[in-house]
């Protein structure tokens, strides 16, 4: 079905839902306009869980005071810098970070979307630190086919997962451009999945390049049409990322107040809910 | 940032000089996040000393990115102009077989002595007094042929007796558990390290040209082993800056981000 960002979030997204999976990489593909609904709606979450690397999404849901916790791999800007939300809530402890890898985010959403009841670990990943910061998401086992002490992670099943793609045509199929890092994974291990696109696909777009329809409609529960809305992130097909966007964010953002700014001078006040 | 020697270079030009001849024929590197730089050594070794070098450009996937031009972020689409590309799973299952990646490039807001890596927290965990923003594919490193450590900072803040958080496990004090061969190479834009084979301690193994024994101990938090002859960093060829500067035409590794 096709909503508007503000029905996908009022009806699919539920306060307090407890595990909510942000699509993209880096300041690559976030679902940025869905990302600002759910900061206009309040729609606080129990956990967050980013793809491997995240960004601006992350940072606006957890400077927005709508994360309990956060289960992630990196949040940050490369080259741009740190994450200053991120930074604010993590120093004051205001949140609690699950310290994961970027094994334990691909393969725990792969044991979510396959009913694996958990994921086991190559040998090595125990000697950082990441296991012994969460003894609730890790454990060590002994595997029963060579006796060995292994390192087994949880599934990931997110309640909700909100993704970018391309395009989408009246069945729900998405269409792909560029790169789609994690967000397929996302979309097969999440209950709900809500997926913004550029546009609708054109007539006969999918059958002329059907290697890139690689999510179809039975795992797709909504689409909402958002033209340029992964700005100031970048949408792979469409267009790159607004770096003076990012700065701009980056610097009011240093500061609460400043981020309470942003927050507003982008429309993603209370007052701004529309439906 | 540059010194004038034959030619003018920048530390950037220099450093992603020196990894470039780190690389051999054939082998296979990895990198992450902000990596501009160990991307442009990639493709100046496979111009030049390394031909049929193989490089995963971090989390887009792409294998052999032809960098036309360089690019500052990793997820870059421009990236996809590319030899091959994967898909971002199947990039982080396969940097687990432990037979595949020679060459996995690291870096850290602290690196320690034994070539561990932080991106995570530090201080405290649960209260850091700078939450980094974490370490990705990080504790992977453990699977690698060997681990080349790149900042582009060198002082006392970076490079710390022991990390506060281990993102990416170097060698552990008193015992090798890695499946990989560790940590191998540490560059700076002050020098280079290499680590000693009896006590995987990170020993100087040069000083980029202008800089003194006395600057890098005042810069670096652990005493790294001072070898009786230390030489100076071979300063890029006109060769290798010109492949440099055609395919950086931006100035990414000269300042310009």
């Amino acid at each position: 079905m096709f909503l508007s960002s503000a029905e996908a979030i009022e009806r699919l997204v539920p306060q307090g839902t407890g595990l909510l999976a942000v699509g993209g990489m880096h300041m690559h593909n976030n679902p940025m306009e869905l990302v600002r609904e759910l900061v206009r709606r309040r729609r606080g979450v129990r956990r967050l869980l980013t793809s491997p690397s995240a960004s601006l999404a992350a940072d606006l849901l957890i400077g927005a005071g709508l994360v309990d916790e956060v289960a992630t791999a990196y949040i940050g800007f490369e080259h741009l810098g740190l994450a200053p939300a991120y930074r604010r809530a993590a120093e004051s402890a205001a949140i609690n970070v699950v310290e994961l890898c970027e094994a334990a985010i691909v393969h725990g959403l792969y044991a979510g979307a396959g009913g694996l009841p958990f994921i086991a670990l190559p040998a090595g990943l125990e000697l950082s630190d990441v296991s012994s910061a969460n003894p609730e998401h890790f454990h060590t086992i002994t595997d029963p086919f060579t006796q060995e002490r292994v390192l087994v992670a949880a599934p990931l099943r997110p309640d909700v997962a909100v993704i970018h793609a391309i395009a989408a045509d009246e069945r729900g199929n998405v269409f792909f451009a560029g790169a789609h890092f994690t967000d397929r994974l996302m979309a097969m291990a999440a209950k709900t999945v809500i997926v913004q696109v550029e546009r609708m696909a054109e007539a006969g777009e999918i059958a002329a390049q059907p290697a890139e329809s690689v999510l179809p409609g039975f795992l797709v529960t909504a689409v909402v049409v958002a033209p340029r809305g992964c700005l100031p992130t970048a949408s792979h097909g469409a267009y790159g990322y607004d770096e003076p966007g990012l700065r701009a964010y980056l610097k009011l953002a240093r500061t609460a107040e400043g981020f309470t700014e942003y927050v507003q001078v982008n429309g993603m006040a209370p007052a701004e809910v529309t439906a | 940032m540059s010194t004038a020697v034959e030619v003018e270079y920048s530390t950037g030009e220099l450093m992603a000089a020196v990894m470039a001849r780190h690389l051999r024929p054939g082998e296979v590197a990895i990198m992450g996040a902000v990596s501009a730089l160990p991307q442009a050594a990639c493709r100046l070794a496979q111009l030049t000393s390394a031909p049929g070098l193989w490089f995963i450009a971090g989390g887009s996937g792409a294998v052999n990115p032809h960098l036309d031009p360089l690019v500052a972020s990793s997820c870059d689409e421009r990236l996809l102009d590319a030899d091959a590309v994967m898909t971002l799973p199947d990039v982080i299952l396969v940097e687990g077989r432990g037979d595949l990646i020679d060459v996995f490039f690291a870096g850290g807001l602290q690196i320690d002595a034994h070539g561990n890596c932080n991106l995570g927290p530090v201080g405290p965990w649960r209260h850091p007094t700078l939450r980094g923003p974490g370490g990705v594919g990080l504790p992977f490193v453990s699977r690698a042929g060997r681990v080349v450590i790149y900042s582009m900072s060198h002082d006392r803040r970076t490079f710390v007796e022991h990390v506060d958080f281990v993102s990416g496990p170097g060698f552990a004090a008193g015992s090798v558990a890695l499946h990989g061969g560790g940590p191998a190479l540490i560059v700076t834009p002050l020098c280079t390290m290499d680590f000693d084979s009896e006590t995987h301690l990170a020993r100087l193994a040069t000083l980029h040209p202008g800089v003194t024994l006395a600057q890098v101990l005042e810069s670096t938090g652990f005493a790294p082993i001072v070898p009786p002859k230390l030489e100076t960093t071979p300063v890029p060829t006109p060769d290798q800056l010109a492949i440099l500067r055609g395919l950086d035409p931006s100035g990414l590794l000269r300042g310009g981000a």
